[in-house]
């Protein structure tokens, strides 16, 4: 009970302080995501086109994925020096491996027969693309970059090792002082909060764009419009 | 097609931005614009080191970047010395006299400010500021009453009744060559009745509820003063100064004409008392240090009617 007390006093205290960070925190993980969103879905299209390159590819990201994320930043402090670009470029690399995965899955688990019908009527490559693949695949993008973007938020906690700030600076120094319990639970709550709202909200609109519920919905607008 | 032109040039913009590895925007870091002002994990240098950035941001236009908890005098040092930071807040005399000099310990503080001031000007390019006017350094530390009650002012007068006394330590600190218990006993010429290692941390409480009689503290520790402790001096200089300063690369100090003036109102600033309060206000108040910078600087107006 203590504890919970201390920690309202905590945010009482230092509550501008703590949302600077929070906001800090979240948006080096958004860039990381939103980086690796850029490279990564181009490369998942490519290939989920020449799939020979998949294997190659992916496994590259895989090897990413499992140096440990202490030592990742380590090296790469030693390359690009101290601070926040540090983190933001470890959180895009660990980005890729979901992003990509789930681009390559959803492009190649588009129905061939919709393929076909889009190359008979016509369309370009660029448009099948454009129209058919992408709008399909949307929803297993989306559930890629919701995995890293949690992953991300997870991972930038540890920025605070070399000088990026963040919410883990007030979990770090929640460790350093004598009685430090609540200090680290007010920033360990506010970094799992951050994780599970990312994971809400990514979640609602991965179904947002999902095909199925926009073809049913369609499909009922059709009934309804038959009935009238 | 102008869809995807849209598109190409997002892309590249943002590519650009990533490969330049110039600052986001929201999130600026160390970039070559900045200031970048290092701190190690501790209260003490964190609170001191917000200090800079306020004090810096007050008086000039200059941006200021604040890199925490770097790991040690050392990587303080590296930093600087790769121009990853600017300023290191907190710096001690006697660690950096052993550490990025490597030279012997010198006893006196004045003469350890002035080898430091001038060694770090000569073969880093560094400025060592003059001391904020506190010491972290060990202390042997009693009880107010006890004090009050024996008329204690320094260790030389622990003599006289030693022998009957616990004495409190850091478990290192009695084995410890040159500056350790041997030393301590060979310097003073007396010993304890008993002595008893434990954690640095648990010294406070063990002499405030009487369980030790003289402990080895920490001098800026908040605790000394919330548990009304009192520091006896040492009278014969035994321990080596750790007088404390911010130390900053000349080239910044060249690029910014104002900075020197504005960190040197500083100096002589803030007693030991006053960082022991400050420190308490961190660790045991659970303010964050830049929340204890900011209200220090306000209460003293940024010290703009001084020089």
């Amino acid at each position: 009970m203590d504890t919970i007390k201390d920690i309202l006093f905590y945010y009482t205290q230092n509550g501008s302080y703590v949302w600077e960070q929070f906001y800090r925190h979240f948006l080096m993980s958004a860039y990381g995501v939103l980086f690796a969103a850029i490279v990564a879905i181009p490369l998942g299209i490519l290939i989920a086109r020449y799939h020979k390159l998949s294997a190659w590819v992916i496994s590259l990201a895989n090897i990413i994925q499992t140096i440990p994320a202490l030592a990742m930043l380590a090296v790469l402090m030693l390359v690009m020096g101290l601070g926040t670009d540090t983190v933001v470029f470890s959180l895009f690399l660990y980005s890729l491996l979901p992003i990509i995965k789930n681009t390559y899955t959803g492009i190649r688990n588009v129905d061939h027969a919709l393929l076909e019908s889009g190359k008979a009527m016509g369309m370009t490559k660029f448009q099948v693309l454009r129209m058919v693949e992408i709008p399909l695949a949307m929803s297993v993008i989306m559930a890629g970059l919701r995995t890293a973007l949690v992953i991300t938020i997870g991972i930038a906690t540890i920025g605070t090792f070399i000088g990026a700030g963040g919410l883990g600076d007030i979990i770090l120094r929640g460790t350093n002082v004598t009685d430090g319990t609540a200090i680290i639970l007010a920033g360990a709550i506010p970094t799992a909060l951050m994780a599970v709202i990312a994971d809400f909200v990514m979640g609602w609109l991965e179904r947002k764009l999902s095909p199925n519920k926009k073809r049913k919905g369609a499909l009922k607008k059709n009934i309804e419009e038959q009935a009238a | 097609m102008l869809k995807k032109n849209r598109f190409l040039i997002v892309l590249a913009l943002s590519l650009s931005v990533l490969i330049s590895g110039c600052s986001l925007p929201g999130l600026s870091g160390p970039a070559k614009d900045t200031i970048a002002v290092g701190t190690m994990g501790t209260s003490e240098s964190q609170i001191m080191g917000n200090m800079v950035r306020m004090m810096i941001e007050h008086y000039t236009d200059a941006k200021v970047e604040m890199v925490n908890n770097l790991g040690s005098s050392i990587v303080q040092h590296q930093a600087m010395m790769n121009g990853d930071v600017d300023i290191t807040a907190t710096r001690y005399t006697g660690t950096d006299l052993a550490g990025a000099l490597g030279m012997d310990p010198v006893k006196d503080p004045e003469e350890a400010m002035k080898i430091v001031k001038r060694e770090f000007q000569k073969r880093f390019d560094q400025t060592w500021f003059d001391s904020y006017g506190f010491a972290n350094s060990y202390a042997f530390t009693v009880t107010k009453e006890l004090a009050d009650k024996e008329n204690l002012k320094t260790v030389s007068d622990l003599e006289r009744f030693a022998p009957n006394l616990k004495l409190g330590v850091d478990n290192a600190w009695l084995k410890r060559k040159g500056d350790g218990y041997e030393g301590f006993v060979k310097e003073y010429g007396f010993e304890f009745g008993k002595t008893f290692p434990m954690q640095i941390g648990l010294v406070y409480q063990a002499a405030a509820n009487g369980k030790m009689d003289v402990v080895l503290a920490y001098t800026t520790d908040g605790r000394i003063k919330a548990f009304n402790l009192k520091v006896l001096e040492d009278d014969k200089h035994f321990f080596p100064p750790y007088d404390t300063s911010l130390v900053a690369r000349n080239d910044v100090i060249k690029a910014h004409p104002k900075l020197k003036g504005v960190l040197q109102k500083l100096s002589g600033k803030i007693s030991t008392e006053k960082m022991q309060e400050l420190n308490y206000e961190a660790d045991g108040k659970m303010k964050e240090p830049s929340i204890v910078a900011k209200e220090f600087l306000e209460e003293h107006h940024y010290f703009e009617n001084e020089k």
